[in-house]
C-alpha cells in the first residue's frame, strides 16, 4: 500500500496544547481531531489514521467513505445525509468519527482535502508546535517510531480499550 | 525541521493590499493573527518585549517539549515570505511600572500606545498572561520565593544574554515546588538538572487530580523528586530569606503540621492576564461579548485576542482566538473602506461563537 498518505502522531511528543484541534476548527468549522488524555496524563489527540483496512468504510451501509488519490478516507456527505445508524462512529477503533450538529451528522478528517487540492498539506501538521503530528507515507511510520513513542502508544491503546481486545 | 507554519492558510501571500496592522505580542495568538493577516497581503508589524518572537512557546515551555528551532523558523518564514516586520525588545507602554513583569528587563524601547493607534490602520493586543498568581500565605514575599515564570523564564532567557537575567542559583539547595501542572513539573525537572540537592513537589490533591498527570509525577520521582500530595503550604518561614516551609498534611485523625527545611520555594499555581489599559479599552465588556464588533475594544481600531482577553489557556485556544480576531479585524477594515459597516452581521458572529469563551 505504498504511496498512501496518512497522519501519524507520536504521542510521546504531544504536550496536549490543542493547536491541532483549534486549527482544524478554524479551517473546517467543526474540528476533526479532538484532544483527550489518559488518566495518568498521556495526551491523546483522537485522530483518523486513514486505516488500510477501514472499519468505518466497511460498516457504512451506504458506501459513503471512499479513498481519494492520496489515500485519505473521504466522507461523501451526499451519501451520508439522512443515515442515522451511526455504524461508522461505533466501528472506528480510534474514536475518530465525530458526531456534529452542523451539516451531516458525522465529521471526519479528510486530511484537508481542499488544501491538498491547491498544493498545501493538512493544517494541523503545519501548525503543531511540537512536530508531534506528521503527514507521511504509511510505509514511513515504522522509521519514525521510537522506544518512547511505542511506550506512549501502548498506554493509549490500553486507554482506548479497542473493541474485541482486553 | 519544518517551521511552525503561521502562514498555514496560504502557500503564497497575496499581493500587498496597502494596509498596515500592528500586533502587540509575538506569542501564539499574536503570531497566528500575523500569519492570517500577512497571507491576506497586510503589512504586519509585530512588537514584543522579548528578544525573539515566540512568547511563552519559546521562553516558558522548555525546549524538549517545543523545539526552539521550529518556532524560530516559523517567525523567519513570516518575515521572508509574509514581509512581516518584528520589533523585538520593544514594549508598548505600559500597564504598570517597567520591570513589573517577567521579561521586561529585555526592553530597549518603549513606544506609546497613542502613536501606535495613529501609525497603523488597526492594532491588535495579544500580550498574554504574565502575572503570576499568589498563594496568599505569610512569608510569600521573602527572598527565595519565586513564581514558576520567575524561575523558568531566566533558564530560557539567559541564552540571550540580557544583563539582568541570571540563572536561579539552586546547586546544592533544597527546593519546594508548589503545584502539579506542567509548569510545576518543568520547574522540578529544571531544578534537578541545575544540581538541586533535594526537590519536593507539593500538591493539595492527589496525583489522580494533578493537571500534569500521574505519569509525569512518576518520572519525576524516578529522578529523585519527593512527591507530597494532599499537602497545603501554610507559611514560608525565615528572617530575610527562606529558611523553611510550614505545611499541613492529613494525619490519622487530624491534620499534621510540619516544617520542610528548604532554601527556595517556587509557586507554580498559574498566571493571570496582563492586558495594557484594560479599563480604557473596556476589556471586561469584550470578554462578556458585549461589543459592536467581535474582538474589538472600546477604541474602534484596537482589537484584542488570546490570553490577554480570556486569561490563561493553551496554545491552541490562544491561536484560535488570534485567528478569529484577525478575521474580524480584516472584516472591519474591508467594510469600513467602502462605508458599509452596517453590513456586519453582529449577531451571527457573536452569539453563534459565544461558546468559545467557555
Amino acid at each position: 500500500m505504498s504511496g498512501q498518505k496518512t497522519l501519524y502522531i507520536d504521542y510521546s511528543l504531544c504536550i496536549g496544547c490543542e493547536t491541532c484541534e483549534y486549527v482544524c476548527r478554524f479551517t473546517n468549522d467543526t474540528s476533526r481531531i479532538h484532544m483527550t488524555r489518559t488518566i495518568d496524563g498521556v495526551m491523546v489527540p483522537l485522530y483518523c489514521q486513514h486505516c488500510e483496512n477501514p472499519k468505518c468504510a466497511n460498516a457504512c451501509p451506504r458506501g459513503a467513505l471512499k479513498r481519494d488519490k492520496d489515500g485519505a478516507l473521504i466522507l461523501q456527505s451526499m451519501f451520508c445525509r439522512g443515515c442515522q445508524t451511526k455504524n461508522c462512529i461505533l466501528a472506528c477503533p480510534h474514536s475518530a468519527m465525530f458526531e456534529t450538529d452542523r451539516g451531516v451528522m458525522v465529521a471526519k478528517c479528510d486530511m484537508c482535502a481542499q488544501r491538498r487540492q491547491v498544493g498545501m498539506g493538512p493544517a494541523c501538521v503545519e501548525m503543531c508546535p511540537c512536530v508531534a503530528i506528521r503527514y507521511v507515507d504509511r510505509d514511513e511510520i515504522s522509521a519514525l517510531e521510537t522506544e518512547k513513542s511505542k511506550l506512549a502508544h501502548q498506554k493509549v491503546l490500553d486507554h482506548l480499550k479497542l473493541p474485541g481486545k482486553d | 525541521m519544518d517551521p511552525m507554519n503561521f502562514n498555514f492558510l496560504c502557500s503564497e501571500p497575496a499581493a500587498p493590499n496597502g494596509r498596515s496592522v500592528g500586533i502587540i505580542g509575538a506569542g501564539p495568538s499574536g503570531l497566528a493573527a500575523t500569519g492570517y493577516l500577512s497571507c491576506l497581503g497586510y503589512q504586519v508589524e509585530v512588537y514584543d518585549k522579548l528578544p525573539k518572537p515566540g512568547g511563552l512557546m519559546l521562553f516558558g515551555i522548555p525546549g524538549h517539549r517545543i523545539p526552539k528551532e521550529r518556532i524560530d523558523l516559523g517567525a523567519r518564514k513570516l518575515e521572508r515570505k509574509g514581509g512581516v516586520i518584528f520589533h523585538t525588545h520593544t514594549k508598548i507602554c505600559c500597564s504598570g511600572p517597567l520591570h513589573d513583569e517577567e521579561g521586561d528587563h529585555f526592553c530597549r524601547e518603549i513606544l506609546g500606545f497613542g502613536d501606535m493607534v495613529k501609525k497603523h490602520d488597526a492594532i491588535m493586543i495579544c500580550t498574554g498572561s504574565w502575572r503570576s498568581r499568589k498563594l496568599g500565605i505569610p512569608g510569600e514575599n521573602l527572598s527565595g520565593v519565586f513564581s514558576g515564570l520567575e524561575f523558568l523564564f531566566p533558564i530560557r532567557a539567559v541564552k540571550y544574554s540580557a544583563p539582568n537575567v541570571k540563572l536561579p542559583d539552586v546547586a546544592g539547595k533544597t527546593l519546594a515546588v508548589i503545584g502539579a501542572g506542567h509548569s510545576a513539573v518543568d520547574v522540578a525537572h529544571s531544578a534537578v538538572h541545575l544540581g538541586a540537592a533535594k526537590v519536593y513537589l507539593i500538591y493539595r490533591r492527589t496525583s489522580r487530580e494533578a493537571p500534569c498527570g500521574a505519569f509525569e509525577i512518576e518520572q519525576l520521582r524516578q529522578m529523585g523528586v519527593e512527591w507530597l500530595d494532599r499537602t497545603t503550604p501554610l507559611q514560608v518561614l525565615g528572617g530575610s530569606k527562606v529558611e523553611g516551609l510550614e505545611i499541613s498534611r492529613p494525619g490519622q485523625n487530624e491534620a499534621e503540621v510540619s516544617v520542610l527545611p528548604v532554601d527556595l520555594v517556587v509557586t507554580a499555581i498559574g498566571e493571570t492576564a496582563t492586558p495594557p489599559f484594560a479599563k480604557e479599552l473596556g476589556l471586561e465588556n469584550v470578554r462578556k461579548g458585549e461589543v459592536r464588533w467581535l474582538h474589538m475594544t472600546a477604541i474602534e481600531n484596537v482589537f484584542v485576542a488570546g490570553d490577554a482577553l480570556s486569561g490563561p489557556s493553551k496554545i491552541g485556544k490562544a491561536g484560535y482566538s488570534g485567528l478569529r480576531a484577525a478575521r474580524s479585524l480584516a472584516n472591519w477594515l474591508d467594510l469600513k473602506a467602502p462605508d458599509r459597516l452596517d453590513a456586519y452581521d453582529y449577531n451571527d458572529l457573536v452569539t453563534n461563537e459565544a461558546g468559545f469563551r467557555s
